[in-house]
C-alpha cells in the first residue's frame, strides 16, 4: 500500500510539469537559432529576447543548436515554438508540413543574400577550378549557401564533392569556414554573404585573410519560421512585434546589432530560386533525395 | 720577480685568503651545478609528462571526429590545446607543433595547416631522425614521450594513439620545444655563477679577515725579531694578546723572551760599561803608578838639588836621574799619545807602505845576529788602514825582536784569504809563559824592566777599531805566533 502510495507520488511527479508545460499561459515561447547567426554575444540574445519579452507580455527563450537539423527536428517535435533557419531546409518538403514562413530579414533593404567562395588572402586560387585537389569546407549539410550552392557549381561541373576535392568537411557554422579558409586548413569554402559580411564588420581580422573567388546568385534571406501548431495569437503577436522592430529606438538597435533592416512579410516564392537549384542538384546527385533521412554527414 | 710569482712566495694572508676562496668557490659551484642539473632534469621530465598529458587530452575527445572525417573539430582541439586554457598551467612549456596522423601518416589535423595540408602525408620537415621519430610514434600503441632535435632547439613529443572500440585510428604528437628548459637552464647557471663570484668576494673577504686575525701576531713577532736580529731591543713593542690560542701563547712566549732580552742586553751594556770604566780606572791607575814612582825621585832629586845647589857632586850625579825618570815619563804620555794619534788616523794605503816597516825593523835588529823574513804577498790593489796596520806590524815585530835571543829568526808575512787579510807575525823566541797570557794585552802589563806594557794593549785596540780579530799561538821555548785577521775593505767605502 505504502509502496503504491509512494508509486503514485512519482508518477504525479513527474508528469505535472508536462501538464504544466501545456496549460501554463507562462510557459515561454521558444524561439531556435543555428548558424545562421555568428555564433557568441550571449548577452546580446540575452536582451533581445528579453525585449521580445516585454513587446509580447510572454517569456521568450532562444534556444541554438549546432546544425539546421537539429532545429528542424525540434520543430518538428513540438519542443521549439519558431525558428530562424536557412531557405534550403524551408523548401524541403514535408509530410506532413509542420512549419510556415513567419518573415524574412531585410538585408542591405532586400530579403536577399548570396553564397560566396572564399579562399585565403594569400592563396593564388582564383576559379572555383582551381580548387580541384584541395581541401573545401562547407557550412551546414543543410545549409543553402554553405552547401547547397556549392553543390550545384559542382553538379553543374558533372562531378561530386569527393571526387573533384581531395578532402571536405563541415564546420556547422559560417563564420567557423571563415576562420577554417583564414586558417588554412581549408583551401576554400562557401558561406553566407551576410555572415562574411557581418564578420568583417566585428571580426575583421579573420574575413580579411579570406577573398572571394565567387558569389553566387541572390536567394531569399535565410527566413524566420514558426511551428504550424502554435497558437495564431502568438504567431501573429510575434509577426507583430518583429516587424515593429524597425518602428522602434530600442528595436532598431537590436536590428543594428544583427547588422539588418528589418523583419518583413515576404512570399514564399522568394526561395523558388533555391528550390530550382535543389532540384537541380537532386537530378545530378541523387542521394540528395535521401537528406531528410541523414543526420549531418551524407554517405560517401 | 719569478720568484714573486712563485706560491712559495707569497703572504700568508694571500694563501690563506686564496684557500679560503678557493674552497668557498669550489662549494658554492658544485652545490649549484647540482641544483642546476637536477632542475634541469626535473623539468625535462615534467615537460615530457605535459607532453603525454596534452596529447592524450586531445585523444581521448578525438576519436568521434577521426571516424566522422570531421577534420575542424579535431584542428580546433588541437587549436584549444595551445590556447592558453590548457596550457595556462604549463608556464614555460611552448608547442612546438601538434598533428593527428591516421595510422598511414595521413595528416588528420596540424597545428599549422598551411605547411602541412590535410589528407596529405606528413613528411618530417627535418631528416632522417625525424623520420624515424615518425614511425616510433605511428608505431606506439600507448602514450610515450619522445626526444627529439638537438641542443637549444630540442623537443620532447607526448604521442598519445587514438583508439574506438579497440581500433586504432591515428596518433596525436604534441612536441614542446625545450627551448625554454634550455633558457631556465642557462639563466640558472647564471645565478648559480653570479653566486659563485658572490660567494668568492665573500669568501676572499673572509679569507682576508681571518688571515689577517691569524697573521697580524705572526707579522708583529716577525718585525720584533728583525728588530732583535738588528739590535734593537727598545723597539720591540710587545705583541698584542688576543685570544689564548696557541698563537695567544706564542704572543706571549715571544713578549716574555723579548723582555728577557731587553733585560739581557741591559745587563750586558751595564756591564760594558762598568767594564769600560775599570779599564779606564785602571789605566789611571796605571798612568798614575807609572808617572807616581819616577816623580817621588825626581821630586826627592830636586830636593837635594836645592839643598846643594853648589855641589857639581850633586847635580852630576842627580841630573842624569832627573832626565832619566822625566824620559821614562815622556815616553809613557808619548805612547798613549800614538796610540791616540794612530787611533784617528784614517789614510788609506796599499800593501807596499809596509815595506818602509822593514827599514825600521832592520833598524831594530842593527849590529844583532837576528834573521827577518819578510813575506809580503797581498796585491797591490788591496788597500788598508796604513797607520794603523803599520802600527800594529811595527809594534809586534819589535816585540818579537826585542825577545829574540841571538841567532833567532823573526818573520813576516802578509796574504789575503777569500774576503780577509791575514798578517802573522812569527818568532822562535822564548815564547809566552802561561801564565802570562791572559793580560799580554792589557795595558802596563809587561815583563821587560823599560817597557811601558802599552804595545799590545795598543794593538789589540786598533785591531778592534778595524773589526779585525786577533790570535795568539805561543809555545814555551818554541815561539810565538800573532796573527791578525782583517776584513778587506771596500774602496768606495
Amino acid at each position: 500500500m505504502k509502496r503504491l502510495l509512494l508509486s503514485l507520488l512519482v508518477i504525479t511527479a513527474m508528469t505535472t510539469p508536462a501538464l504544466a508545460g501545456h496549460t501554463d499561459a507562462d510557459r515561454p515561447i521558444r524561439f531556435g537559432l543555428t548558424a545562421v547567426l555568428v555564433k557568441g554575444n550571449l548577452r546580446f540574445l540575452d536582451q533581445w529576447a528579453s525585449y521580445l519579452s516585454r513587446k509580447l507580455g510572454h517569456p521568450v527563450e532562444f534556444v541554438r543548436r549546432r546544425s539546421y537539423r537539429e532545429v528542424t527536428d525540434m520543430l518538428d517535435s513540438g519542443s521549439l515554438d519558431f525558428a530562424w533557419i536557412c531557405g534550403f531546409p524551408y523548401i524541403q518538403k514535408r509530410q506532413p508540413e509542420f512549419m510556415k514562413l513567419l518573415l524574412v530579414p531585410v538585408y542591405k533593404g532586400k530579403p536577399l543574400y548570396r553564397s560566396l567562395i572564399i579562399v585565403n588572402r594569400d592563396s593564388s586560387y582564383k576559379t572555383f577550378d582551381d580548387l580541384k585537389g584541395k581541401v573545401f569546407a562547407f557550412s551546414d549539410p543543410e545549409s543553402n549557401s554553405g552547401f547547397l550552392y556549392p553543390q550545384s557549381v559542382l553538379a553543374d561541373k558533372g562531378v561530386t564533392k569527393d571526387s573533384f576535392f581531395r578532402q571536405a568537411f563541415f564546420t556547422f557554422s559560417h563564420a567557423e569556414t571563415v576562420e577554417a579558409v583564414a586558417e588554412q586548413v581549408a583551401d576554400g569554402g562557401a558561406v553566407d554573404s551576410y555572415i562574411w559580411e557581418y564578420m568583417k564588420t566585428f571580426q575583421p581580422d579573420i574575413v580579411n585573410k579570406t577573398r572571394v573567388i565567387q558569389r553566387s546568385p541572390l536567394f531569399g534571406f535565410p527566413p524566420l519560421v514558426s511551428r504550424l501548431g502554435v497558437d495564431n495569437k502568438i504567431v501573429e503577436r510575434m509577426q507583430r512585434t518583429l516587424t515593429g522592430m524597425k518602428d522602434d529606438p530600442e528595436g532598431r538597435k537590436f536590428l543594428a546589432g544583427l547588422k539588418l533592416d528589418a523583419f518583413g512579410e515576404f512570399s514564399p516564392s522568394l526561395f523558388d530560386s533555391i528550390s530550382k537549384m535543389a532540384e537541380r542538384v537532386r537530378k545530378a546527385q541523387p542521394w540528395m533525395a535521401e537528406k531528410k533521412r541523414l543526420s549531418g554527414f551524407p554517405d560517401k | 720577480m719569478i720568484k714573486r710569482l712563485s706560491p712559495r712566495s707569497w703572504s700568508l694572508t694571500t694563501k690563506f685568503a686564496l684557500t679560503i676562496t678557493a674552497v668557498v668557490a669550489g662549494v658554492a659551484f658544485t652545490i649549484g651545478a647540482v641544483i642546476v642539473a637536477q632542475d634541469s632534469r626535473q623539468f625535462y621530465e615534467e615537460l615530457g609528462a605535459n607532453a603525454v598529458i596534452l596529447a592524450r587530452s586531445v585523444a581521448v575527445t578525438s576519436a568521434k571526429p577521426v571516424l566522422r572525417n570531421d577534420s575542424w573539430s579535431l584542428f580546433k582541439s588541437l587549436k584549444k590545446m595551445t590556447s592558453g586554457d590548457i596550457l595556462g598551467g604549463f608556464k614555460g612549456a611552448q608547442i612546438d607543433t601538434a598533428m593527428i596522423l591516421a595510422p598511414n601518416g595521413t595528416i588528420l589535423a596540424h597545428m599549422r595547416p598551411a605547411e602541412h595540408p590535410l589528407g596529405q602525408l606528413y613528411k618530417e620537415s627535418m631528416d632522417e631522425a625525424g623520420q624515424t621519430l615518425l614511425g616510433r610514434a605511428l608505431a606506439t600503441r600507448k602514450p610515450v614521450v619522445l626526444a627529439g632535435g638537438n641542443g637549444n632547439i630540442g623537443f620532447l613529443e607526448g604521442v598519445a594513439p587514438i583508439f574506438s572500440d579497440e581500433k586504432f585510428l591515428g596518433v596525436v604528437r604534441v612536441r614542446l620545444s625545450t627551448y625554454e628548459i634550455f633558457q631556465k637552464t642557462l639563466r640558472s647557471a647564471l645565478i648559480v655563477l653570479g653566486l659563485t663570484f658572490g660567494m668568492v668576494l665573500l669568501g676572499s673577504l673572509l679569507g682576508v679577515l681571518i688571515s689577517r686575525r691569524i697573521t697580524r701576531p705572526l707579522t708583529a713577532m716577525t718585525e720584533g725579531l728583525e728588530a732583535v736580529s738588528r739590535g734593537e731591543f727598545s723597539t720591540i713593542a710587545p705583541i698584542p694578546v688576543i685570544d689564548d690560542d696557541e698563537l695567544g701563547k706564542l704572543a706571549t712566549a715571544f713578549n716574555k723572551m723579548a723582555a728577557e732580552m731587553a733585560e739581557k742586553k741591559m745587563l750586558e751594556e751595564q756591564i760594558a760599561v762598568r767594564d769600560k770604566l775599570v779599564a779606564l780606572g785602571r789605566i789611571t791607575a796605571g798612568v798614575a803608578h807609572e808617572v807616581n814612582n819616577p816623580l817621588g825621585g825626581l821630586l826627592n832629586c830636586i830636593n837635594t838639588l836645592k839643598n846643594h845647589p853648589e855641589d857639581p857632586k850633586i847635580i852630576e850625579r842627580y841630573l842624569p836621574l832627573l832626565d832619566k825618570g822625566l824620559h821614562r815619563i815622556k815616553d809613557i804620555v808619548g805612547s798613549l799619545l800614538v796610540e791616540l794619534r794612530v787611533e784617528d788616523a784614517t789614510e788609506i794605503s796599499d800593501p807596499s807602505c809596509l815595506e818602509e816597516l822593514k827599514g825600521l825593523i832592520e833598524v831594530e835588529i842593527d849590529g844583532r845576529d837576528v834573521n827577518l823574513i819578510w813575506d809580503n804577498c797581498l796585491a797591490d790593489n788591496v788597500c788598508f788602514n796604513g797607520p794603523r796596520v803599520q802600527q800594529i806590524v811595527h809594534n809586534l815585530m819589535k816585540n818579537s825582536v826585542d825577545e829574540l835571543p841571538e841567532g833567532g829568526t823573526v818573520s813576516f808575512c802578509s796574504f789575503q784569504d777569500g774576503t780577509s787579510m791575514i798578517f802573522e807575525v812569527n818568532d822562535d823566541g822564548p815564547g809566552i809563559p802561561a801564565e802570562h797570557r791572559n793580560h799580554i794585552f792589557d795595558p802596563f802589563f809587561t815583563t821587560k824592566p823599560n817597557g811601558t806594557g802599552l804595545g799590545l794593549w795598543i794593538v789589540y785596540r786598533l785591531v778592534e777599531s778595524m773589526h779585525g780579530v786577533i790570535s795568539v799561538e805561543s809555545k814555551v821555548g818554541h815561539g810565538t805566533q800573532f796573527r791578525i785577521t782583517l776584513p778587506t775593505m771596500e774602496l768606495d767605502a
